[in-house]
C-alpha cells in the first residue's frame, strides 16, 4: 500500500514537476513579500506574458529536437518595425497584422534554412540572432525620425496618434482584476495545448522530435514539420512584440529581448520539455515562465541587488534538472541496497 | 601440427545453444574458408577465438600451446587479429596514425616521433607490396586500401593468424584480386587466414581448405580442390526438416502493383507485377539491392529510372506521400530505428501514418480512434494491456503488429515488408507469417523481403532472387528451396534454365554485391560483348 502511494507521488512528480516547482517558488514569494496582494499576484501574469508566449514557440522547436536562438533579436526587430508601422498608419489592426506577418517571415527564414536546407538550427539561429538585432539597431538610426517616433536610438510610438490611447490601454489595463496581456498569454497557452495534444499536426511535431527517421518512414514530411514550427515560433514572437509595444509604447533595439532566448529555453526545460525532442507538455512552459517571473519578484521583495537575478535563476534550473536526472538513479541504488538486506 | 585447433567448442546464450561441440583446424600458411549460413555460428566462434566472448566448454590450442580462457589482450599478443567487416579505422586520422594508434612512438618528453613512425610504415608497406601513402587521410582511401591498411596494421604487430570477415563486400573485382595477391604472398611467409565469405567464386579461387558449420554444428571439413560449389552449398543448407504446412494457394486477382524496368542506387532494371491477394517473396545476400528496391517502391529511396504504377496510376518517384495515397504501406527493416516512435504510446504509433493522410482534418476524435484501435487489437491479436502504454514496452512481435495496424489503418492495399521478423523470437515469427497469410487471403497484396529462406517457403506464392542489384531468378512456390536460392544469390548459378556451373573465374563472375548500378551496367555491357 505504502509502495503504491509513493509511486503515485513519483508519477505526479514526473508528470507535473513544473507545477511543484512553481508552487514552491510561489510559496517563498508569499513568505518574503510582506502581505501578498491580489494585485501583485496578477502582476506575475502580466510580466510573464512576453517571455511566456515566446517560450511556447521555443517549446515547439525543442519538441522537434531543434533550437531557436534568434527569438530575442527577433522580438527587438519585429517590435521596432511594428512601432514604425503604427506611427505610419495609426491603426491597431494593421500593426497587429504586420507584427504577426513579419514575425512569420523572420521565422520562415530560420525554418527554410533548417527544415529544407537541412542546416543545423544552432548555427542558423545564431546567425539570424546577430542579423535581426543588427537590423533593428541600424534601421532605428537611419530611418526617418518621424517614423521612429523622434527618439534617437529608441523606437517610440507617437502619443498624439488617435489609436495610441487604446493600444496603450490594451497593454496596461485589467479586466476583472486580470491584466489583459495575461489573459492573452493564458489563451495562447490553451490554444497551443490543444494544438499539441489534440490535433494531428501536434502529434506529428512530437513524432518528428522523437525519431526523425521513424517519422519519415511513417510518411511524415519531416522538412515541412520543422519549417512550420519555426514559422509558428515567428508568429508567436510577432504576437509577443505586439504585447511589448502595447505595454511599453516603445522598443529599444539594443536591449529589447536581450537574453530572452536563454530565458525561454530555461522556461521550456523547467516546464519539463526535453531538449532532445519528443517529450514534454505545453502546459509546463506556462509554469516554467511564471516561475522565472516570480524569482524576479522575490529578489525585489528581499531588496537584493537585481544583478543577482540570473545567478538565482541558473541555480534553480540546475537544481531542478539535477533532481530530475539523479532522482531515479538514487532511488534505484537505494532500492538495491534494501533488497540486499 | 596445425597452427590453430579448436576442439569441442560449445557456447550457449541464455540457454540457447549457439555452438555445439564444433571443431576448427587451421594449418600454417593457408587460407581457410569458414562457411555457413547466417546464424550458423561462424562469428560466435571467431569472437571466442579472439577472446571477446568467453567459451562454455572445449579447448583451444594455438601454435602447440593450449590457450586457456582467451582474452583480447592474450590473443593479440599471440598474433591473432580480427579484421572486421565494419572497419575499425579512424577516418579523420592519417594512415600512420591509425597504424600506431595507442602504440605511438614518442620521445622522452612525450613528443611524437612522426618521422620514425612514417618511415616504419613505408618499410612495412614496401615489404607487403601495398601502395598507400602513410601521410594520407584514411577517409580519402579507397575501400580496398582501407581493407589492406587493416591487414597491414595487424601484420605490423606480428599477427600470425588473420580473420577476414567478409573482406570483399566493398571491393570490386580488381581490388579483390589485388587483396588476394598480397594474401598469397603472406601465405608463403607462413601466415594463416580464416576467410569468412558468402561468395562461392572467391572462396573457390582463393582458399586452400574449408570448414562448414550449420546451426551451430560442425558439418564437414576438407580441401577446396576436392569439392565443388554445389557440394559445399548443400552442406551449408542441409536437408531441412519438414516445414509447417502453413502455406495454402490462394486465388489471385488483378494486377495491383506494376514495376517496370526500375533502377536506382543499389539496384537496376527490376520489373515485376503484384496481384491482388498475392504474396511475393524477395531474397538475396546482404546488399543485393532487394531492400533498396523495396524502399524505392515506397518512395523512401531514390528511383532514377523506370515506372511504378498502382492500380494503373503512375507513382511520382521519391515521394512517400504519393505511394501512401495510392495505398502502399511499408514496414522497413530495423524496426527500432525506422518504425518505432519511442516517446509515443501505442495508439499514437498506430495512428501516425493515418494522421499524415488526413492532415487537413485537424482535430483528433479520441472515441473513433479508440474504436478502431480495439478492432485492430482483436484482428491482429495484439497483446497489450492498454493503448496508452509506451510502444517500447511491447515485445518485438507485438510492436510489429502495431506497425502492420499502422498501415491497415491507412487502408493500404499493398504492404511491403522488409525483413519483418528481425529481432523477433521464433514463436512470434510464425504468428507474423500467419498474419501475413491471413491478410493476403483477405485481399491484401504483399511483398516480403527476407534473408531467411525457410520463411519464404511458408508464405510466398513465388520468389524473386536478387543478385548484384537485379533479379537473378524467378521461382514459383514449389521451386523455392534453400539450395537453389543460395546458388542464384551467390552468383554460382545464373539465369533460370541454364543449369551450367559458371566457370570459377572472378573476371566473369559477378562477385561484388554492393557496387553502384553504374558499375553493374558496365559489367552487363562487357558480358553482352563477350556473348
Amino acid at each position: 500500500m505504502a509502495e503504491k502511494k509513493s509511486s503515485i507521488i513519483a508519477s505526479l512528480w514526473r508528470d507535473y514537476s513544473y507545477v511543484v516547482v512553481f508552487l514552491i517558488i510561489f510559496a517563498i514569494f508569499a513568505a518574503t513579500s510582506s502581505g501578498l496582494t491580489v494585485n501583485a499576484t496578477m502582476n506575475i501574469l502580466r510580466h510573464s506574458a512576453v517571455i511566456g508566449i515566446i517560450a511556447i514557440g521555443m517549446g515547439m522547436v525543442c519538441l522537434t529536437a531543434e533550437i531557436d536562438l534568434s527569438v530575442g533579436s527577433m522580438l527587438a526587430m519585429v517590435s521596432g518595425m511594428s512601432v514604425v508601422v503604427f506611427n505610419a498608419s495609426d491603426s491597431i489592426v494593421l500593426t497587429l497584422i504586420f507584427a504577426l506577418a513579419f514575425g512569420a517571415l523572420c521565422g520562415a527564414v530560420n525554418g527554410v534554412l533548417v527544415g529544407i536546407a537541412k542546416m543545423p538550427s544552432f548555427i542558423v539561429t545564431l546567425a539570424t540572432m546577430l542579423i535581426y538585432r543588427s537590423f533593428a539597431q541600424y534601421i532605428c538610426q537611419h530611418i526617418d525620425k518621424d517614423l521612429a517616433g523622434g527618439g534617437s536610438s529608441v523606437y517610440r510610438m507617437i502619443p498624439k496618434h488617435d489609436a495610441f490611447a487604446s493600444l496603450f490601454a490594451f497593454g496596461n489595463t485589467k479586466f476583472l482584476t486580470l491584466p489583459i496581456v495575461g489573459i492573452v498569454l493564458v489563451l495562447t497557452t490553451l490554444l497551443f495545448v490543444y494544438i499539441l495534444e489534440q490535433t494531428k499536426y501536434g502529434k506529428k511535431i512530437y513524432a518528428t522530435g522523437s525519431s526523425s527517421k521513424g517519422a519519415f518512414m511513417a510518411g511524415i514530411n519531416v522538412s515541412v514539420i520543422k519549417t512550420s514550427v519555426f514559422v509558428l515560433t515567428g508568429v508567436l514572437v510577432g504576437l509577443a512584440s505586439f504585447l511589448w509595444i502595447a505595454m511599453n509604447a516603445s522598443s529599444d533595439p539594443a536591449t529589447t529581448g536581450k537574453g530572452y532566448e536563454m530565458y525561454a529555453i530555461a522556461a521550456v526545460v523547467l516546464g519539463g520539455i526535453s531538449m532532445a525532442g519528443g517529450k514534454g507538455r505545453c502546459l509546463g512552459i506556462l509554469f516554467g515562465a511564471l516561475s522565472y517571473t516570480v524569482i524576479d519578484k522575490i529578489i525585489i521583495a528581499l531588496k537584493m541587488d537585481s544583478l543577482i537575478n540570473d545567478a538565482v535563476k541558473g541555480i534553480i534550473l540546475i537544481a531542478v534538472i539535477l533532481i530530475q536526472i539523479t532522482g531515479p538513479q538514487i532511488k534505484q541504488k537505494c532500492s538495491k541496497l534494501f533488497n540486499k538486506r | 601440427m596445425p597452427l590453430l585447433s579448436m576442439h569441442q567448442i560449445s557456447k550457449a546464450f541464455n540457454g540457447v545453444t549457439v555452438l555445439d561441440q564444433v571443431e576448427l583446424e587451421v594449418e600454417r600458411g593457408e587460407v581457410h574458408a569458414l562457411l555457413g549460413e547466417n546464424g550458423a555460428g561462424k562469428s560466435t566462434l571467431m569472437n571466442i577465438l579472439t577472446g571477446t566472448i568467453p567459451l562454455d566448454s572445449g579447448s583451444i590450442e594455438f601454435d602447440g600451446r593450449p590457450l586457456v580462457r582467451p582474452t583480447i589482450r592474450k590473443t593479440e599478443e599471440l598474433g591473432i587479429a580480427f579484421v572486421h567487416q565494419e572497419l575499425n579505422l579512424f577516418n579523420d586520422l592519417k594512415v600512420f596514425e591509425n597504424i600506431f594508434i595507442c602504440k605511438e612512438l614518442s620521445g622522452f618528453l612525450g613528443h611524437l616521433k612522426k618521422k620514425e613512425m612514417i618511415s616504419r610504415c613505408e618499410e612495412l608497406f614496401s615489404r607487403l607490396g601495398v601502395e598507400i601513402d602513410p601521410t594520407a587521410l584514411v577517409a580519402d582511401l579507397k575501400p580496398s586500401d582501407k581493407q589492406l591498411l587493416e591487414i597491414s596494421k595487424a601484420l605490423f604487430f606480428k599477427a600470425r593468424l588473420l580473420i577476414l570477415d567478409e573482406p570483399t563486400t566493398a571491393l570490386n573485382t580488381e581490388e579483390v584480386e589485388h587483396l588476394f595477391s598480397i594474401v598469397g604472398g603472406l601465405k608463403a611467409q607462413g601466415i594463416s587466414f580464416i576467410f569468412i565469405s558468402h561468395k562461392m567464386p572467391e572462396i573457390f579461387a582463393y582458399s586452400d581448405r574449408y570448414t562448414v558449420f550449420r546451426n551451430g554444428r560442425f558439418i564437414a571439413s576438407g580441401k577446396i580442390a576436392d569439392t565443388s560449389p554445389e557440394e559445399v552449398t548443400s552442406l551449408m543448407v542441409g536437408h531441412n526438416a519438414a516445414l509447417t504446412s502453413m502455406y495454402q494457394p490462394r486465388e489471385l486477382g488483378e494486377v495491383v502493383l506494376k514495376a517496370d524496368h526500375v533502377s536506382g542506387p543499389g539496384f537496376h532494371d527490376v520489373s515485376f507485377e503484384l496481384r491482388r491477394g498475392e504474396i511475393v517473396g524477395m531474397t538475396g545476400l546482404q546488399g543485393c539491392g532487394s531492400s533498396e528496391f523495396l524502399q524505392s517502391l515506397f518512395g523512401a529511396a531514390e528511383r532514377t529510372e523506370g515506372t511504378v504504377s498502382v492500380h494503373g496510376t503512375n507513382l511520382a518517384p521519391s515521394s512517400i506521400h504519393a505511394a501512401m495515397q495510392a495505398g502502399v504501406g511499408f514496414l522497413p527493416a530495423n524496426r527500432k530505428e525506422n518504425s518505432v516512435i519511442p516517446d509515443q504510446n501505442i495508439l499514437e504509433n498506430m495512428y501516425i501514418s493515418e494522421h499524415t493522410l488526413s492532415a487537413l482534418h485537424f482535430h483528433i476524435h479520441n472515441k473513433e480512434e479508440l474504436a478502431r484501435y480495439h478492432k485492430f487489437h482483436e484482428l491482429l491479436n495484439i497483446k497489450a494491456a492498454s493503448e496508452k502504454l509506451p510502444v517500447t514496452s511491447l515485445s518485438g512481435g507485438n510492436q510489429q503488429k502495431i506497425f502492420i495496424a499502422r498501415w491497415l489503418n491507412t487502408k493500404a492495399q499493398v504492404l511491403l515488408f522488409d525483413n519483418p521478423t528481425q529481432g523477433i523470437d521464433v514463436g512470434a515469427k510464425d504468428e507474423i507469417y500467419r498474419l501475413i497469410l491471413k491478410l493476403a487471403s483477405e485481399g491484401q497484396s504483399i511483398v516480403v523481403n527476407t534473408l531467411e529462406i525457410p520463411e519464404l517457403m511458408k508464405v510466398a506464392d513465388r520468389c524473386l532472387v536478387f543478385c548484384d542489384g537485379t533479379i537473378a531468378s524467378h521461382l514459383s512456390h514449389d521451386e523455392i528451396e534453400e539450395h537453389k536460392i543460395m546458388l542464384y544469390s551467390t552468383g554460382a548459378l545464373k539465369q533460370k534454365g541454364s543449369e551450367d556451373w559458371v566457370n570459377v573465374n572472378l573476371k566473369s563472375a559477378n562477385v561484388n554485391h554492393s557496387r553502384s548500378a553504374a558499375d553493374n551496367s558496365i559489367d552487363q555491357e562487357k558480358e553482352a560483348f563477350h556473348g
